[in-house]
């Protein structure tokens, strides 16, 4: 699902230049579940903003889904992103001024479906993460726990093939993230191909293979299943 | 998607509620402005804009071209009467004079009821009521003023006069003088026309009123208003009639030959009539576009305000443009949600600023003499320039900060790493506070300089006494009113605190000016200037505190015998000192008479007018105004002993008085109308 070949990434200002990507090469395969690890500042985060093409790469390919996407241009990007790709963060990221409903609902109103579908896919999402009964609060009535489920929900309501996580349980206490992991492996067990950057070793023994980057590079690779 | 834009838009005005008041209370105050400018300006250009064929309408006016060209809006009495005959390029013509402030009286009423009507009488020809489109409810236009002694009045006037009892039949006197018998009731004029008339007169009866605009040869006589309205025929157009105006003053003047070169006639189209001060009109474009340009400022410097504080605030909102953004929103939908949202806040300015506007009205309404009115309901226009200024807002106030915010990267958006770099850096917004200053600055210095104006205008010296001067009309001043006009004279100068009475056609400085031709001494021609005439006693000098710069004052005498000129009159002539022209003789609109004094200048109309040569000379059927200089603290019982003697001199005459000083104030009305409305 993603082939990524030689990506460079590099930041840039009037003294300093740091090379955040190294010439990184990569692959996922479709229904993957992968754990990113590596010290603060190695490019976990920005490997994952090019993944989920919120950034693009200096140089290098990045084909997905046998498209190379490495140069599209904003709008193409978006509608790429839209349809395919969820994201969860470690601080959930919810907009505060909609309810637990809209929220979830928002990425339906950007791919353009139709309302009583909307409601209908919300709501069967909303169960799925069982966070039903809170619909109509707004994300600061809700626990973390809570609020990352939501988060799930929104990544999933699309049913995109492809999953980002950036430290989803960062925010979260052992028992709410230990139920949020298990909503990812369930996911992926249902077929959803998941990338996630993690400081946690917990979280990355729920995943497949864990990648350990370093100066912008893989290091080693670890196959767990 | 507009529904997910409305609602978080709401959701986040509510959420802050002190920046959507900020944002709404600036807003709708200059909207608010904004309209009650609109309303104004659309009022004015309404004006006479409802008479079918209105671009064939024209006035015949005249230039008079001497030393400087003067202009009026009156042509001779003769002029329409000769147009009619000679010429076949209108359809209708009209002419139309208006007398005004004439006193009406209802003779059949048991107390003989009296009014004076600000609006005059209007003596007018039939085709009148063909070229201008005022409506009869009673009465057959066509008809109704083809006899003599007959009238035309407003429904307004009918139930003023005669309650409401059927006016038609009915008779008014005029002046005291002529009767005139009611044949027609006009629909009330409306307010947007300068035909501001209430009653109509057959031009017949012109007689009765003036035999001097009765008069079939007074080609020299031009009043100001006496008018000349004219339908054009469709195809022709002014320039081929003021060329052929040219063979009619040789058929008129053949013995004036200096008449038929000063004067110029000219078309002027009715549109035009509203607006040029050179002829009278009332309302200039260039304070219209001002009072328009000032609204649009307003309205600008509200919507830079708005783009500052939602720039300024754009940061809080980054993180939701970041998740929008990841959640795959376009640029521009993220753009038109902000949008969306300056829209919703500028709805809420709109609606309060029509509130305002309404609660603005009465003050427009006193400050401009008008009776505007706000409805939305019908009044397609308003309701356009509502859209169109909601438009405008909208667009103006929201397109920068929604282009700022929907062009965050997501990733720095989320992260909240956004500096003021990415708020599209100081220099515009610098710029824009810069520009609202430049604003503020620009109208708060308009208001010190008219203001300084005004303070000038009303406390320097004029070059005569204008406080402590009552002003009294004098209704008679035929030989008849001779005698009465010395009864009150000596009347008026027994009452406690009354120093000096003077009568006069007109204070020093007035804006009811005449204007002669004059010949000095023994030379050949007359001079290419004109001297403007003013009528007074002998006491004119003592009542306005006049210093004599050489000579004497005038003596006591009923009829012209000699003249006191004013210092300008004497450089007009060239001359060297006053001395010069003392005992020497000056031919005035045909009179020859000895100058006997020069008094020193005085500014016979406002600052902004330059000094005119002047002539004083006596002629007791000239007075028109009593002027009465008493002492200020006697003012209260000395002005009820003043309506009171005035009564019993003229019972059958409406009394009224004036305050010197505040009649030249109106000459700065319109500074003082731009000073408040700033």
């Amino acid at each position: 699902m993603i082939n990524i070949k030689d990506l460079e990434k590099i930041y840039r200002t009037e003294e300093v230049e740091t090379i955040a990507l190294n010439k990184l090469t990569l692959e996922v395969k479709e229904g993957e579940f992968v754990a990113i690890m590596g010290p603060s500042g190695c490019g976990k985060s920005t490997l994952l903003n090019i993944l989920g093409l919120l950034d693009d790469p200096d140089s290098g390919s990045f084909i997905f889904n046998n498209i190379e996407v490495a140069h599209f241009n904003e709008r193409k990007r978006a509608d790429l992103r839209k349809h395919n790709i969820g994201f969860v963060f470690q601080s959930f990221n919810l907009i505060d001024e909609l309810t637990v409903f809209e929220n979830v609902e928002l990425p339906l109103i950007y791919t353009g479906v139709k309302a009583a579908e909307r409601k209908k896919k919300v709501e069967e999402v909303l169960d799925k993460v069982q966070i039903m009964h809170r619909r109509n609060h707004y994300p600061q009535q809700l626990s973390g726990g809570q609020q990352q489920r939501v988060a799930v929900a929104r990544a999933v309501v699309n049913n995109p093939k492809l999953i980002l996580a950036d430290e989803p349980t960062g925010n979260l206490d052992s028992s709410n993230g230990n139920e949020v992991m298990q909503l990812l492996t369930e996911l992926n067990e249902q077929g959803t191909t998941i990338v996630m950057v993690t400081h946690s070793e917990h979280d990355a023994r729920y995943s497949h293979r864990i990648i350990r980057m370093l100066d912008g590079q893989t290091v080693t690779q670890n196959i767990l299943i | 998607m507009i529904k997910n834009y409305i609602k978080i838009a709401w959701r986040n005005l509510k959420r802050n509620k002190a920046y959507a008041m900020i944002n709404i209370t600036g807003l709708s105050l200059s909207m608010a402005c904004g309209l009650l400018i609109f309303t104004l300006v659309s009022y004015h250009f309404s004006f006479d804009d409802f008479h079918p064929g209105r671009d064939r309408i024209y006035r015949i006016v005249t230039e008079i071209h001497n030393e400087n060209i003067s202009h009026t809006p009156g042509v001779p009495p003769p002029f329409a009467k000769a147009f009619r005959r000679d010429f076949t390029f209108a359809d209708k013509t009209a002419r139309a004079v208006t007398f005004g402030n004439e006193l009406i009286s209802i003779p059949s009423s048991p107390d003989n009821k009296k009014f004076v009507e600000e609006s005059g009488v209007a003596c007018v020809e039939p085709d009148f009521f063909d070229i201008f489109n005022f409506p009869l409810v009673q009465g057959d236009k066509k008809t109704a003023l083809s006899a003599a002694q007959s009238a035309l009045v407003t429904e307004h006037i009918a139930k003023k006069y005669f309650g409401t009892v059927n006016a038609i039949g009915k008779v008014i006197r005029v002046d005291n003088k002529t009767d005139f018998t009611i044949t027609g009731i006009l629909q009330d004029i409306p307010l947007n026309t300068d035909r501001k008339s209430e009653i109509y007169v057959s031009d017949l009866s012109m007689k009765d009123l003036s035999e001097q605009v009765a008069n079939d040869n007074a080609w020299g006589d031009i009043s100001s208003e006496t008018h000349c309205f004219i339908r054009l025929k469709p195809g022709i157009g002014p320039a081929t009639v003021e060329a052929a105006f040219d063979g009619m003053k040789k058929k008129y003047y053949a013995n004036r030959p200096g008449s038929q070169k000063a004067l110029v006639f000219k078309l002027q189209p009715l549109s035009d009539v509203h607006f040029n001060p050179d002829y009278n009109g009332y309302a200039d474009k260039k304070y219209l576009w001002a009072l328009a340009l000032i609204g649009v400022f307003l309205i600008v410097t509200a919507c830079v305000n708005f783009i500052n504080l939602a720039t300024a605030q754009a940061i809080n909102r980054s993180r939701e443009v970041g998740i929008r953004k990841v959640l795959g929103s376009l640029r521009s939908q993220l753009f038109w949600q902000f949008i969306v949202e300056t829209a919703l806040i500028t709805l809420f300015a709109l609606v309060v600023a029509f509130g305002l506007a309404q609660l603005g009205l009465p003050f427009i309404n006193s400050l401009f003499k008008t009776e505007l009115t706000l409805h939305l309901l019908g009044n397609q226009l308003l309701l356009l320039c509502m859209l169109l200024v909601f438009l405008f807002v909208v667009f103006l106030s929201g397109s920068y900060p929604g282009l700022v915010l929907s062009g965050f990267q997501p990733v720095l958006a989320l992260k909240g790493k956004l500096s003021q770099k990415n708020l599209g850096g100081f220099s515009l917004r610098r710029l824009l506070v810069v520009a609202q200053f430049a604003i503020s600055q620009i109208l708060i210095i308009g208001t010190i300089v008219i203001a300084s104006q005004m303070h000038y205008s009303k406390t320097s010296d004029l070059g005569f006494r204008k406080d402590g001067i009552v002003l009294l009309p004098v209704p008679i001043s035929d030989s008849a009113g001779r005698t009465r006009m010395e009864t009150l004279r000596n009347r008026l100068a027994s009452v406690s605190g009354v120093e000096n009475v003077s009568f006069c056609s007109q204070a020093p400085a007035s804006d009811a000016n005449n204007k002669m031709d004059i010949t000095f001494g023994n030379r050949p021609k007359p001079e290419l200037w004109s001297v403007n005439i003013k009528c007074s006693d002998q006491d004119y000098l003592k009542v306005f505190n006049l210093k004599l710069a050489a000579g004497r004052n005038l003596s006591r005498s009923d009829t012209l015998r000699e003249f006191l000129v004013n210092e300008t009159f004497v450089k007009k002539l060239n001359l060297s000192s006053p001395e010069e022209v003392i005992n020497k003789t000056a031919t005035i609109n045909g009179k020859k008479a000895l100058i006997v004094g020069v008094v020193r200048d005085f500014y016979n109309y406002s600052f902004r007018d330059e000094v005119d040569p002047v002539a004083l000379f006596s002629s007791y059927p000239q007075y028109q105004q009593c002027a009465i200089q008493c002492s200020l603290l006697h003012a209260k019982p000395a002005l009820a002993s003043f309506e009171k003697i005035w009564n019993e001199t003229y019972p059958e005459y409406v009394y009224s008085f004036q305050f010197l000083d505040q009649a030249i104030a109106r000459f700065y009305e319109l500074d003082d109308i731009m000073l408040q409305l700033i």
